[in-house]
């Protein structure tokens, strides 16, 4: 029995995944609750697990395909149960025997193939020149099988789409094709090695040669120039070369070539070290990082807006208060004071808290103020999005940040959690350095990263008197977007935070 | 030459050197493979010895000196004197030559020639009996084989070929005079030809055909104009009539013909004739090949079914052209040669034409490519046709030849050209205009829509394909 199955919502009200990566192949044996597909939903990676016993009998969508929750992505045979007529597997041996299929028909079949009524509908409608039909056959691209997705003209470069996507195919004919042809080449690689190399050098350098059309055709073919041919013929007072000397030649030529690349080679593998590399796939959520980035980069003219604060009050502050949430078992880091300095800020600069639609030519102000976190996970970057910053606690804050970042290093959020947000803070200080130029999450409008806090001198003023003294300062990055805000507000958004965050006391009137 | 029987060997071996043949083992030295053809007789095959080639000139020179004596409208006033002999001669020199070059085209790209009849022993070796008496013969092991033998006339009974009174086309092609009279069995294309001919060529004809239509397989609108301008040309038909028996009388031949459908016709026939042509189609060559040695299967007509790829029941084994099945044309023995040698080299190759042109030389000629109306509604597609009648034509006119149609057959929903029949001028040149359009997946438009010279017969194709979609302009649509 055939059983079809269908891409499942694997996020919560998903409506499409990315099939990243097949782990099954068509004729695999799966038991039940083995993944068979990477499916990726916005940033969350997902194994598809298979709902049967059974053998794969068909994949129906590519990688890379983005495919709607619902679609049929996979074919199971269920084990035990007979084969419905007509049904063959992939490993049937009609193809696996020719290598490829033609267009419209099937080798080992002849009569009945070649005057089948499909066979002659297909052919007429299938609409590919025969340079095309050709190319498909070169690829092992069955052709028929593009015309089902494209009704039209069948083109060259359809062909080449296809064979792109459709490895499988185009591995087989390869493997399958050319015997004829390698074993000749075998045989030519065989027969070249009784030639000396010093053979192969010695050159006639005549000023002319007598030669019949068709070795100058094959010595035109192979590069060869008929004066350089030894030979002792002659044919009317003049040089005679004879097809086999040309080809004689020629392959001397070829394996002198050969060894010279060989000498080269070693010589250069002999003077350059090795340089250790390893390569890794650029896919899943690494790819997908690198689109949104760049897509973000390219669209939004980013500019950065760089600032430091005198945090030595929140300093004071927080470490008053880690003892009071410890109480409560959540752990008080800095994050929390600047989604909470963020959000008041948000609120005070309207127009940083918005995004551009495109699409219909505004710009959209929020008035709910929803924070991303950026975490560094080992897959990569992911973005938790805290929801409703301004109407929470500081400590209802810290306890939900810390858990959304601990899920995202998991890879146990769902996608939701990282939908929805406003503004995004990216801590890099946590690790170090001090000023950044962070690219904005989009559709949000800016972007904000903290440096690590440090003590350093400044200036203090106090009681009319100037002093230098050792201050604990923040860095801030604030990159913006300029189609949405300019300079002015990225300016006074800062100078919010900044506020807030020299003086967190301003935070309780929040 | 070698006596007694010495075995070598080859990669590829290719029994004749017909237009299937000789492609094969060409296109399979070009791809470096060992290759040796097998011919027993004159290079060039069917083709340029007994068919095509010398039927063509014929054809030529008899409408030469018929449409000389014909010109009196243009103000030309000619009796010509054909000397059936001289033009005979003429002719095998275009046969000689092409022969000739084909023998040239095979050495030069390195083909090994070997003189003699071919017989397989084994499913790898064939014995090739050389011609002559004490000639001997030799044994050739072979990796592959392709075989191309051809096709040859079909004898019906009582009418043995004797070169004499009855003749096969072979015969017809070289008659040393012009018959007084000439009775030819069978309508079919090989009849009709050779009636225009010899009738352009003053003789009187008869053709007698079984069915009740000239050019059977043909549509009947089509085949009438041909029939009509053959009776113009004193030809006379007798339909529902079969070829029953003949005997020598008062220094000529009589044959009694009788009904095929009684109801039909009440009483047998008589023709006399000097001679009499049985042109009634043609047969695979496989009867003489030892094919059973090699375990090749044939079909009930003798044919050696094959894939698309030309292979035979055997991996090794290929057949090509007309032992291969119908159509029995020469073209489509090429491609086929073609095919075989690149698959055998390794090469991805396979017989995927999506229509067969093909051409009938009468007078018009007739050239077909594709699917007809009724063929296109039997595979389901609702059909649309345009004509374009050469009557209209500007270039018809000035060759005072107006006579037959364009037809052009389309997908009606997606205006896909599927095929055509063009009766008329130049049918066999122009139909591969369409042929072209049909490979590439041209729609009516892709036709219509290009520029066609003026003035010439092409024209006709591309109102033809703008009358499909109703916008012809030089007719009504």
């Amino acid at each position: 029995m055939v059983r079809e199955f269908e891409l499942p919502d694997v996020g919560e009200g998903v409506a499409e995944g990315e099939l990243l990566r097949w782990r099954v192949a068509p004729g695999d044996s799966v038991s039940e609750d083995q993944p068979v597909a990477e499916v990726e939903t916005d940033k969350a990676v997902v194994d598809v697990p298979s709902p049967v016993d059974g053998v794969v009998e068909e994949l129906r969508a590519a990688e890379g395909e983005t495919v709607p929750v619902g679609d049929v992505i996979i074919v199971f045979r269920v084990e035990g149960e007979a084969e419905p007529d007509g049904t063959e597997t992939p490993a049937d041996d009609a193809t696996a025997d020719s290598g490829y299929q033609t267009d419209d028909e099937a080798p080992t079949q002849p009569v009945e193939d070649t005057q089948s009524e499909p066979a002659v509908t297909q052919r007429v409608q299938v609409a590919a020149p025969p340079s095309v039909r050709r190319l498909a056959r070169e690829l092992g691209v069955d052709i028929s099988s593009i015309a089902d997705s494209s009704p039209g003209r069948i083109t060259e470069s359809d062909v080449r789409a296809y064979a792109n996507t459709d490895s499988h195919s185009s591995t087989q004919a390869q493997s399958n094709q050319r015997t004829a042809a390698a074993e000749r080449q075998k045989q030519q690689a065989t027969s070249t090695q009784s030639v000396s190399p010093v053979q192969a050098r010695k050159t006639a350098d005549r000023e002319t040669t007598v030669a019949v059309p068709k070795t100058r055709h094959v010595a035109a073919e192979e590069g060869v120039d008929l004066d350089n041919v030894p030979t002792d013929e002659r044919k009317d007072g003049e040089p005679f070369v004879t097809l086999e000397a040309v080809r004689e030649y020629a392959k001397a030529q070829q394996q002198a070539q050969k060894k010279d690349q060989e000498a080269v080679a070693e010589r250069a593998a002999a003077d350059e070290p090795a340089r250790p590399e390893s390569r890794t796939p650029y896919n899943g959520i690494r790819q997908t990082i690198g689109a949104a980035m760049t897509e973000s980069k390219y669209t939004a003219p980013h500019v950065t807006h760089q600032d430091e604060v005198d945090v030595t009050a929140l300093v004071d502050a927080r470490s008053t208060l880690k003892q009071a949430a410890e109480e409560h078992d959540i752990r008080l880091t800095y994050m929390p004071f600047v989604m909470k300095a963020c959000a008041a800020a948000l609120q005070e600069n309207p127009q940083v808290n918005a995004s551009l639609d495109e699409a219909n030519e505004e710009i959209v102000e929020k008035e709910y103020y929803n924070i991303g976190v950026a975490t560094a996970t080992d897959a990569g970057l992911l973005v938790p999005v805290v929801e409703h910053v301004d109407a929470k606690g500081l400590l209802e804050v810290a306890s939900e940040t810390n858990e959304k970042t601990q899920r995202a290093r998991e890879r146990s959020l769902s996608p939701e959690e990282m939908r929805g947000g406003t503004f995004t803070i990216s801590n890099i200080g946590g690790i170090g350095g001090e000023y950044g130029t962070p690219i904005i999450n989009q559709p949000e409008s800016a972007i904000l990263a903290l440096g690590e806090i440090k003590k350093k001198p400044r200036v203090v003023e106090a009681d009319g008197e100037e002093t230098i003294e050792p201050r604990h300062v923040m860095t801030l990055s604030l990159s913006f977007d300029h189609r949405v805000l300019d300079g002015a507000d990225a300016a006074r958004f800062t100078n919010s935070i900044q506020k807030y965050l020299r003086n967190p006391n301003l935070l309780l009137l929040e | 030459m070698v006596v007694g029987d010495v075995t070598t060997s080859t990669d590829v071996l290719v029994i004749g050197a017909g237009p299937g043949g000789y492609v094969a083992a060409i296109r399979a030295a070009q791809l470096d493979l060992d290759i040796t053809l097998v011919e027993k007789g004159a290079y060039g095959g069917a083709c340029l010895n007994r068919g095509c080639i010398p039927s063509k000139a014929l054809l030529n020179g008899s409408e030469l000196a018929s449409e000389a004596g014909q010109a009196e409208e243009l103000g030309i006033y000619a009796d010509p004197t054909v000397a059936l002999d001289e033009m005979m001669s003429w002719k095998d020199g275009i046969v000689d030559q092409l022969t000739s070059g084909i023998e040239q085209l095979c050495t030069a790209a390195g083909v090994n020639l070997l003189k003699g009849t071919a017989e397989f022993a084994a499913e790898n070796k064939i014995r090739i009996v050389h011609q002559g008496e004490g000639q001997g013969s030799e044994s050739l092991k072979f990796d592959h084989c392709v075989i191309a033998t051809g096709s040859r006339p079909i004898e019906i009974p009582g009418f043995d070929f004797d070169d004499e009174r009855i003749v096969s086309s072979d015969g017809a092609l070289n008659f040393e005079t012009v018959p007084d009279e000439l009775v030819i069995v069978g309508a079919g294309y090989i009849g009709m030809e050779l009636a225009t001919v010899y009738s352009r060529l003053g003789s009187d004809v008869s053709v007698i055909e079984t069915l009740e239509q000239a050019l059977p397989g043909y549509q009947e609108d089509i085949a009438s104009i041909v029939r009509q301008r053959a009776a113009r040309l004193g030809v006379d038909f007798h339909f529902g009539y079969t070829a029953d028996s003949w005997a020598e009388s008062d220094g000529k031949a009589v044959l009694t013909a009788v009904p095929a459908d009684e109801a039909a016709h009440d009483s047998d026939i008589e023709l006399t004739a000097d001679r009499i042509l049985v042109a009634v189609g043609r047969r695979p060559v496989t009867d003489t090949l030892g094919i059973e040695a090699a375990g090749i299967e044939t079909d009930a007509q003798g044919f050696i079914p094959t894939d698309s790829r030309c292979r035979t029941n055997k991996e090794h084994i290929f057949a090509v052209g007309d032992v291969a099945g119908e159509p029995m044309l020469a073209h489509k023995g090429s491609k086929e040669g073609e095919v075989a040698a690149e698959v055998i080299a390794g090469e991805p190759a396979a017989v995927d034409y999506r229509a067969l042109p093909a051409a009938v030389f009468t007078d018009p000629e007739i050239g077909t490519v594709g699917l007809t109306e009724d063929e296109a509604a039997n595979e389901g597609i609702t059909p649309v046709t345009g004509e374009f009648q050469f009557q209209v034509s500007g270039r018809a006119l000035t060759a005072n030849r107006t006579e037959g149609f364009v037809r052009i057959v389309a997908a009606k929903e997606t205006e896909r050209v599927m095929g055509a029949q063009i009766v008329g001028p130049e049918a066999s040149e122009l139909i591969a205009e369409i042929a072209a359009m049909i490979e590439m997946g041209a729609k009516l438009q892709d036709i219509g829509s290009t520029v066609h010279t003026h003035p010439t017969l092409s024209e006709a194709v591309m109102e033809a394909a703008q009358n499909a979609r109703g916008k012809a302009i030089h007719r009504q649509n």
